[in-house]
This record gives C-alpha cells, structure tokens and sequence, in this order.
C-alpha cells in the first residue's frame, strides 16, 4: 500500500500539484490575488509571508474548505476543482494543522486507524486486532517511536504530531501540508520532527511547509515561496536566498522605515516580578521594570513567554511576588491589575481580546465603567458613547462607528480597540502579546508608533513578539526566556534579528 | 494480534486515565461504604426483599432509559426530552392495547408493544435529525421537544386523564410483565421482569459500546467530533442513531412502568430525565463527552438509588431527597474538576 515503488514512479513525473491564477475573495477584499504554486514529489516547498499573507488561505482552498475560488488546480497530471474536505482527502492530500486534530481519550493506534476499523460481518464485533495490527505497520515503516497501546492524550504534541502524520501516511497521501508545525514545539522535538519531514522527503512524498520563522527554512525547505498581502513576491530555491532577503519579501522593502524612532527614556522601577514559578511552565523569572521603558520578551513560542506575563497580570496562578510601586501586589487577578493600573493585550485576540456580538463603544469602555457610571450605577449611554468616540479618534478606529460590532472591524482594527481599552484605563504599564499578529503592515507601522508614544510619556511597556525585527526595534532591553527559564538579558539597540534569534534557542543558526 | 496478551487492549486503557478512574473508584468505594452503613444500621438493607424489589425493580426503568442516556452523552449529546417521551410512549402504550382489545390480548399486546416503540424510536428520531443533521444545538431541540412531547401526551389523554385498559383480563395479563418473577436460587430469591428487562437491555448496551466500530465511534465524536469527521467517520449519522436508541430506552421504560401502575398518565414522569442525567453524570461520563461507560452509569444509578433508599428506611422524609441527590451531584463534578484541574500540570 505504501510501497517506495509507487513513490519512486510519482518522483519521476515533474510536479504532482500545480496552482495557477489563484483567487480568492472574502466579502469584497481579496486574500489571494493570482497566486501560482507548485510542488514535485520528493521536495519540501516552504511557503511564508506574515500573517493575513494568505498562506494558510491557499492551503485551505487546496484542503477542500472553500467551493468559491478562482483559478486551476492541476493535480496528479490531472485538472481538478477541490470543493470539500473529503474530496481533498481522498484525492490524498491532508494537512497537518497547527491546532491538531487528534482524539485524546483514544490510544496512539486507535488514532491512526479512525474512519478505517474493520467488523465482523455478523456480530458487528469491531476487529481491535486490525486496528493495533495496521497501527503497528505503519509505524514500523515510518520507524517513528510510538507506542500503539499509548492514550494520545499523554504524549507531547510533538508525538501527536507524529500521529498525525502516521494517520495520514495510512491513506496513501500523496501530499502532505504542514501549517506552522513549530509554532508548538520544543527544541528538541523540532529537531525530531524534521528527521521525520526529512526521512518523507527521501521517500519521494510532495511537502508544503508553511512558516514564518525565516531561521528554520534553510534546514527543512528546497523551495520557498513568498506570499506578501495575498500576493506572489516569488519563488525561489533556499540555496539562491538569505534571510535578509526573505525577510525583505516578506515584509516589502519599507518595514524598517515603519519603526519610529527611540524617543522614550526609561525612569523609575515601577514593577518587580521576583522569583516567579509556575512548576513545569517557568521557573524562577525576575526582572524589574522602569516607567517610560520598553521591555522586550523574546523566545520560541511555547518557551513560556506568554505564560509569563498572564501569571504578572493575576490570569494564571504561580508562586513568586510582583511589587508594583514598591508594594507586593497581594491575590493578583485581572481585575486588581486593572485598578492599580496594569493593562494586558492578549495573544489571542479572538479568544481573550474581543467581547464578540457587542459594539466597539462597549469594547473600549469595559474596563472603566466605573468611571463612566453615575449614581447607583447608572451608565449613560451616551456618556459611553461620547467617551468611545474619543477613544476611537485618538486611536484612528476605522470606520469610526461606535456602534459597530467589533467582529466586523479587521483584525489591525480590533486589536486597536483592544489596546484603547487600556488607554482608557490609564495603566500604568501594559503588556502588549504579540500586538502585531495577523494586521497588515500599515497597522503595524501605527502600533510601533503608539508604542514608542506610550512609553515616552512614561508609560511602561512589555512587549512579547515573535518578529525578532519588532523587539530589536522597539525595546530598550530584552529577556531571552528558554524553556521557561530567563536565559539572557540583551541590550535592545544594539541587538541584531539575527544575533537575538540565535539566542532564542534554536541550536541550527542560519548562515 | 501477535502479543495482544501482553498488552493490556486498548479500552481498558481508556478507562485508566487517570483522574477518571479515581472518579470511578470513588463511587465505587462511596456505593460500599454506604451499603457496609446502611446494612450496620438496618438489618432489613441486605434483605432480599429491599435490594431487589425496592432498590432495583423500582430503578430499572429509569435505569434503562439512563442507558440511552449514557450512549447519547458519550456522544458528546444531551436529552432533556426523555421523560415526555416516555410519557407519550406511555400514553401509546394503554390507548392502542384498549382499542384494540376485542382482538385478543395475542394481537393487542405485541402491536400495542411494536407501536409503542416506533414512537419512542420516531420520537428519538426527530431529536437526532434536528441535532446532528441540522446542526441544533442539543440543549435547544431536546428542551423544544420536551414541550411538544408534553403536550402531545396531554393532547392524547384529553388533556391529562389518567388512562387505564378497560378490559380487566387484558390489564393482568399486561401487568405480568411488572409481577413476573425468575427464580434464581431457590424460591425466596427471585428476581423480577423489570431487572431482567434491565439487564438484557444493559448486556445489548455493553456490547454495542464496547465491542462494535459504533461504540468506538461513539468515543471518538465525543473526543473530537472535527478529527472524527476529517477522519471520514459519518459523524451525523452515528450521532442521530443515538438519539433514536435512547427514544427506544424510553419506550422500553414506558412499558415496565405501565405495566407496574396499570396507568398512563400524560403528567407522568415530570423532572425524570434531570434524575437520569444525574445518574449518567455521577457515574463518571462527562456533559461532553469522549469516555465513561454504561458501568459507570450502572454504578451512578445504584448510588443515587441507595442513598434514596437509606433515606427513606431511616424515616427521612421525601422532601430531603432533592437536596441530597443534588448535593451529590454538585459533589461528584467537583471531585472531577480538580482532579483534572490536578492532572493538568
């Protein structure tokens, strides 16, 4: 069934997928704009652009997810349309996504074989001994280290990772697609997963890497292309590029003209974090904090970054003491972090950001409804609105309508509405995670700017991101957290993309 | 397989995770515990008579329905309509057997019993179709069809009379079904056709869950019902089918409780299925899904049962009891919660 024959003769034909002219719109505005792409069997393609590129857009118009694209999709030498997930499937294309889809109260083997479990004819009996018997096969061939009897929701993501992969290999893919598989993972297990891509690749299997952490590509891809605002940059073998350059595409030629320049001027310590713990997350994280500065949190996603600064704010648990102002803030919760003037921009903007279904005037005043109420708590409608009107002119809110749904807005849009929530506040220091994921370049180059504006009139900032570039820009000095432990402290000005990425874990530095 | 002694197989392993089977052991140990107290303090609990005619006989129709529940909970499901269908099924039940009662009680008992069971199964049906078709959310359609079922059945009596079989011979012969008796041991160990009834559905409900590709599909919806789906697994179809099952419980449990009162009332059996859902949670399988099993609920039921018992053997009145059995309850998820919130790093 999977035999290396069949692979080797698909080898031989050029390219198994070709995409051309590629369009897809979502209500009015186009996510991809005559994108082509391409993949031969037995190589690694990488596809990277920041996010809202339209990456993962033209990986699911190739998963089935979208019936209403334009464009052709030549697959296996033949023409084909691609309108739903099964079809995709069965035509032996899977995906492997970020978020995976495994069952965790099934066992490894149970996983692999879902949707293919023999019975007997008569008694219905379900036949486990296939099950574990197909499992134990595939494994064997990928000569991955899994356990079959193991439950999936004991192992790392890394294994389930690999059950994942395994589960689809079972079908007979003929191509695979990787969206941001890292972005998850250990050091370690990163290592790991790429002797797996490797090993397919040697196979003859056709691999789509999705990325956007430029470091890793020269390791993993033979081709990269770049996607730019829906658009095709260009694509081009990783042995012709360097990271300088990809980053160039990626981001056009004017991003580090974005940055504004370094205006703020740290003061005095506002917040101390001393010793803070949370056992298998962080391990004892102390630094200090002035009024007026940038802090800058670097590290792999998944280092615990993130964790970090929702224990300061009172959102996780974890052992340790965090002074504000000279005074240990006793029971730490989002809402005595609000009162004493500590903001939080969260990572997922969706998820911990947005009050969905309710108005932008609702959004930016939750957290000083206080302020705005009267006696016996009476809020004046247009008081709020009055206040969310300034708020959306001083944060330049597009279209500036109060009382629009802030599910509607774009995702630079919201995130403002998010950050003027603070604002709003007053705090005296506001972390900001990752501000800048998924908005287009022009919002961005007006978070940096608001940022810098912040912290020079004395604000203080924390500031975590993924995009080195932003940190090294941006941040007076900067945390390298490893594994969750605060492994160096960097001076941000002088610090280059290049040099703060190697410290950040990753042992394989680019050349 | 070629070392399938060695390994321990798959399902047992799901049953190991770890914070569920200290949830399990702890009813278990509850349930002992309560009956070593009960029996130290009233020498009549391990009687026969109390165990199997006051504990199970009266608990089995609501514990059959309890194993429809439990397949539509593992599911990732939820039915709130179960006792309104019940009482349709009820209503069914006593109407069709009085009309067609000139015929016999060798043709009006086996049609009023297949009758009876379409609807449940019908009943069933318009849950499943609305939910895993349509894509309602479970909570909604299974709270509308609790009304609708309600008021058909109020409609059906003529707005709430108590029906019985007017033919005497004919409501005997259906009540054998509640008074028969099995001997087992000897003649003062017997047991009755409601527990038999109990226990073959249970025996069908333990095969289907553990040993057929529907059960293992069972799981794997309530696990990740996307993964399920991607993985090419009929998703809407094993999740209507759950529904439908648990309407046929219902018209199963209708006819052993016709049988016991003789009666169909439309108002019948108000506030069961929270009793049922109960018994389903307290054994261990979660609102959402993805583990848990009919032992599980076997051991929810009995709990539940038992503390009822012991309440009402030490004179504690009727009115103590929602109290308790909600304390329970609020209890047993706690245990839960930590216990995961524990295991999560």
């Amino acid at each position: 069934m999977y035999s290396n024959d069949r692979l080797r003769r698909a080898q031989s034909s050029r390219v198994i997928l070709q995409m051309q002219g590629i369009v897809k719109e979502f209500a009015g505005t186009r996510a991809l704009d005559e994108v082509d792409f391409d993949v031969r069997p037995g190589e690694v393609h990488a596809l990277i652009g920041e996010n809202g590129a339209g990456k993962s857009t033209l990986m699911n118009v190739l998963a089935g997810r979208f019936d209403d694209y334009e464009g052709l999709i030549t697959f296996d030498g033949r023409q084909v349309r691609i309108t739903s997930p099964r079809q995709a499937r069965d035509m032996g294309i899977a995906v492997i996504y970020q978020e995976l889809s495994v069952l965790p109260n099934f066992t490894v083997a149970e996983n692999i074989m879902l949707g293919d479990e023999k019975a007997q004819r008569w008694t219905r009996k379900l036949d486990r001994a296939s099950i574990n018997a197909g499992a134990r096969d595939i494994i064997e061939y990928l000569r991955f280290d899994l356990d079959p009897d193991e439950p999936v929701g004991r192992l790392s993501k890394a294994r389930q990772c690999l059950v994942e992969i395994a589960g689809a290999m079972r079908r007979n893919i003929r191509l695979l697609v990787f969206d941001e598989p890292t972005a998850s993972l250990g050091g370690e297990d990163i290592d790991k997963l790429f002797g797996v891509i490797k090993d397919l690749r040697g196979r003859g299997l056709a691999m789509v890497y999705i990325s956007h952490t430029l470091g890793e590509l020269p390791i993993i891809a033979d081709r990269v292309t770049v996607l730019r605002d829906g658009r095709m940059v260009g694509t081009k073998a990783i042995t012709d590029c360097q990271i300088s350059e990809l980053t160039r595409m990626m981001l056009g030629h004017d991003l580090a003209e974005a940055f504004p320049a370094k205006t703020n001027r740290p003061g005095r310590v506002i917040l101390k974090v001393d010793g803070l713990s949370r056992p298998g997350v962080f391990e004892n994280i102390s630094f200090e904090l002035r009024e007026g500065e940038i802090l800058g949190i670097a590290g792999l996603v998944g280092s615990g970054r993130s964790e970090i600064v929702r224990a300061i704010f009172g959102a996780d648990n974890a052992r340790g003491t965090v002074e504000f102002r000279g005074r240990p803030i006793v029971g730490r919760s989002p809402s005595l972090c609000r009162v004493l003037g500590i903001g939080m921009v969260p990572e997922n903007r969706k998820r911990e950001g947005n009050i969905t279904g309710r108005p932008v005037s609702e959004n930016l005043t939750i957290s000083i409804l206080e302020r705005l109420s009267g006696t016996l708590g009476f809020q004046s409608p247009r008081n709020l609105t009055a206040h969310a009107s300034r708020m959306i002119e001083q944060m330049k809110i597009d279209p500036p309508r109060p009382q629009m749904d802030i599910q509607d807005l774009s995702g630079g849009n919201q995130q403002k509405v998010i950050v003027g929530r603070w604002l709003a506040a007053e705090s005296k220091v506001i972390i900001f995670d990752e501000p800048t994921q998924g908005i287009d370049v022009g919002t961005k180059s007006q978070m940096y700017r608001l940022i810098m504006d912040l912290a020079s009139r004395g604000r203080a900032i924390i500031l975590i991101s993924s995009e080195l570039l932003e940190i090294t820009k941006l941040a007076d000095r900067i945390l390298v957290i490893r594994d969750g432990r605060l492994v160096r402290e960097m001076q941000g000005p002088e610090t280059d993309e290049d040099a703060l990425f190697a410290e950040c874990g990753r042992k394989d530095k680019p050349e | 397989m070629s070392n399938g002694t060695k390994k321990p197989n798959a399902q047992r392993i799901r049953g190991a995770l770890s914070f569920r089977k200290l949830q399990q052991a702890s009813i278990l140990l509850l349930l002992v515990g309560l009956c070593a107290f009960a029996s130290f303090r009233s020498p009549t609990f391990f009687s026969w008579t109390n165990l199997v005619d006051n504990l199970l006989t009266n608990a089995a129709a609501l514990g059959v329905i309890a194993i429809g529940m439990t397949f539509v909970m593992i599911a990732g499901g939820f039915d709130l309509s179960v006792a309104s269908n019940t009482a349709v099924c009820s209503v069914v039940l006593v109407l069709t057997m009085d009309a067609l009662s000139p015929y016999g009680a060798a043709v009006a008992i086996p049609a009023a019993l297949l009758l009876t069971a379409l609807v449940g199964i019908g009943l069933g049906a318009v849950n499943g179709v609305l939910i895993a078709y349509v894509g309602v959310n479970p909570f909604v359609v299974t709270l509308s069809t609790m009304l609708v079922f309600r008021g058909l059945a109020l409609i059906l009596t003529g707005g709430g009379q108590a029906l019985q079989v007017s033919n005497t011979i004919l409501r005997k012969q259906f009540e054998w079904i509640y008074e028969a008796q099995f001997t087992l041991f000897g003649q003062n160990y017997q047991i009755s056709m409601p527990i038999l009834i109990f226990l073959v559905v249970f025996a069908i409900g333990i095969y289907l869950l553990r040993f057929t590709r529907f059960g293992h599909y069972l799981y794997a919806i309530g696990g990740n019902e996307q993964a399920a789906w991607l993985a090419g697994v009929n998703t809407h179809r094993i999740k209507a089918s759950t529904y439908i099952l648990c309407g046929f419980t219902c018209a199963v449990a209708a006819v052993i409780f016709v049988a016991m009162t003789s009666t169909a009332q439309a108002e019948s059996h108000v506030g069961k299925e929270l009793v049922v859902i109960a018994s389903v949670i307290v054994g261990g399988t979660p609102l959402g899904g993805g583990s848990g099993g009919l032992i599980a609920t076997l051991a929810g039921l009995l709990l539940l049962r038992v503390i009822e018992n012991l309440l009402t053997q030490f004179g504690i009145g009727a009115e103590y009891r929602p109290v308790v059995t909600g304390l329970i309850i609020v209890v047993v998820v706690t245990v839960d919660v930590l216990a995961k919130r524990r295991s999560r790093k």
